[in-house]
């Protein structure tokens, strides 16, 4: 896309790009800013490393974890849960909204109860999942699962709602059935919701599992921050917490990519 | 022959605080090839006998036919186009206008090629692989007549199809719409708030009460066949009409 802009227009784009420049330069800045602080009062004592731990405790404790290997575990248990809980969520939530649409009677009886499930804190729900499904696996991706489902129908049937309904007269005027108006319609319009919700499950998937592990773990990254507290080992809640960030900040951008590769399909 | 008989038929619309009587024992009837427009105060019932007519909806009271058949529910001789074009911002201007032919499972090489006719011949196949968003408001309301067009129903029934339109666009357009029925020799029943508009495009002009819509008065246009829109609007008696029709509704 070659054009000749006028010398106003390259100067605007200019200070667009200044801008932005600016912008990374300071994130950058303040990251640096808070790790130097933190290392500085860490070895001068002001603080107690026992504490706090330091940015080089953190570093050295994961060129520690990941030289003898043993981190591969938690991250492989932990990332295996999340990527469940967010995929059953998901079409679990999808396909209920889907029904819920398809039966509006339904919606409107089961309408409270999913208000009432939506408000609830699922942590609440933490001994029943423990004493139905039993320790492990399985009752952290319950909870990972619970945390996201509910808000999951909900949004995804409140996108179906605001579908104009003149567009679903029209289908009906050409004598469309209800599928069809389904997957004609209301499925490919609720795209951009789709990924929306997307875009909040994967954050959400992360605070089920996590909790999930608090309740009741043997291996996985929430474990390993229970464990680290009991035993007081500052350092590793903090490597654990680091590499919590990184997983979920890298989780997001698959999402916003398939965001952006949608849009550009769509214009 | 009639092609669309409406006979006696009343419509109540229901909700939780009111019952209104959209319309009241309204009859009339569109003859084979007519064009037809409905005129009416705001708030009459012409969406209402749209919606009557393509099956959409039923009357309290009365009966329905398109050409001798009962309506009881949408059928693919009914052509709906409605106030807002209503494009799927999603599918290209090819595959919205396949859309009904999708629907009624009767896409195949024939129906396809009337399709293909249909763009061509109307000017949009250098559009046909664009989505809705990169064409203009005129061009969209081509393309939503079209896509009404490639399911060959017998009757058009047309929603003030320009009133979102500014002023020049909306000229353009009813000539379009205008010589694209035309040519395509179809039956037409327009519902508009423009006076001019049905003028300069109809047979018969159909003027409604205020609601509930009963047929206060039907005028017939005598302008010259081969008069397009909007050499009509050149011709001397389209200030009369303009002045009969502009009596009745006050
Ligand atoms: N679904 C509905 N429920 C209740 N009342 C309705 C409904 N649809 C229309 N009405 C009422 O029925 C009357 C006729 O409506 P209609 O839309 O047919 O009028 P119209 O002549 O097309 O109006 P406009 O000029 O605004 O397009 C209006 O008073 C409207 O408020
Ligand atoms: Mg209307």
């Amino acid at each position: 896309m070659k054009q000749n802009f006028s010398a106003e227009h390259k100067k605007y784009l200019n200070k667009l790009k200044t801008q932005t420049a600016l912008t990374h330069i300071a994130r950058i800045l303040l990251l640096a800013l808070i790790v130097g602080l933190w290392e500085l009062m860490a070895s001068s004592g002001l603080v107690d490393p026992f504490i706090t731990s330091s940015p080089s405790r953190i570093i050295s404790k994961l060129t520690e974890m990941f030289s003898s290997g043993s981190i591969w575990q938690h991250i492989s248990v932990t990332l295996y849960e999340t990527l469940l809980a967010f995929l059953i969520s998901t079409i679990l939530g999808s396909l209920v909204a889907i029904l819920l649409f398809m039966c509006l009677p339904l919606k409107r009886i089961l309408e409270p109860y999913l208000v009432v499930l939506n408000s609830l804190p699922k942590i609440a729900l933490g001994p029943l999942i423990i004493i139905w499904m039993g320790v492990g696996t399985s009752a952290i991706v319950t909870m990972g699962v619970l945390i996201c489902i509910v808000i999951t129908t909900i949004s995804m049937l409140n996108g179906f709602l605001e579908i104009e309904n003149e567009k679903i007269m029209l289908l009906k005027s050409m004598g469309a059935n209800k599928f069809q108006i389904l997957f004609k319609l209301i499925l490919p319009a609720s795209l951009p919701n789709f990924i929306s919700v997307l875009k909040i499950n994967v954050g959400m998937a992360w605070v089920g599992v996590i909790m999930g592990e608090y309740l009741s773990s043997k291996a996985g990254l929430g474990y390993l921050l229970v464990y680290g507290g009991q035993v007081f080992q500052l350092d590793l809640v903090m490597t654990t917490i680091v590499l919590l960030c990184v997983l979920a900040g890298l989780m997001y951008m698959i999402i916003a990519l398939l965001e952006m590769y949608v849009n550009k399909k769509r214009k | 022959m009639n092609l669309l008989t409406i006979s006696g038929v009343s419509l109540t619309y229901h909700s939780k605080t009111n019952e209104t009587l959209a319309l009241d024992n309204l009859s009339f009837d569109v003859k084979d090839g007519e064009f037809v427009s409905i005129v009416g105060p705001s708030g009459c019932g012409k969406t209402t006998i749209l919606s009557l007519a393509s099956g959409l909806i039923k009357p309290t009271s009365g009966e329905i036919f398109v050409a001798d058949t009962k309506v009881t529910r949408p059928s693919s001789k009914i052509g709906y186009m409605f106030q807002r074009d209503n494009l799927f911002e999603w599918l290209t201007i090819q595959k919205n206008v396949l859309l009904g032919l999708e629907i009624l499972h009767k896409k195949n090489k024939q129906t396809e090629a009337y399709a293909y006719e249909l763009i061509k011949k109307y000017g949009l196949n250098s559009f046909e692989k664009h989505y809705p968003a990169e064409l203009s408001g005129g061009m969209r309301q081509r393309v939503a007549l079209i896509r009404t067009l490639a399911s060959r129903p017998e009757i058009l029934l047309l929603d003030e199809p320009c009133s979102a339109l500014d002023y020049q666009t909306r000229l353009v357009v009813q000539e379009d719409i205008w010589s694209i029925i035309r040519q395509e020799k179809k039956t037409a029943l327009l519902v508009t708030h423009d006076i001019s508009e049905a003028i300069s495009m109809s047979d018969k002009i159909i003027v409604l009460t205020s609601r509930p819509g009963r047929v206060k008065t039907i005028i017939d246009l005598n302008f010259d066949k081969s008069l397009s829109p909007f050499e009509r609007r050149k011709q001397p008696e389209f200030s009369k009409y303009f002045d009969m029709v502009w009596r009745e509704l006050i």
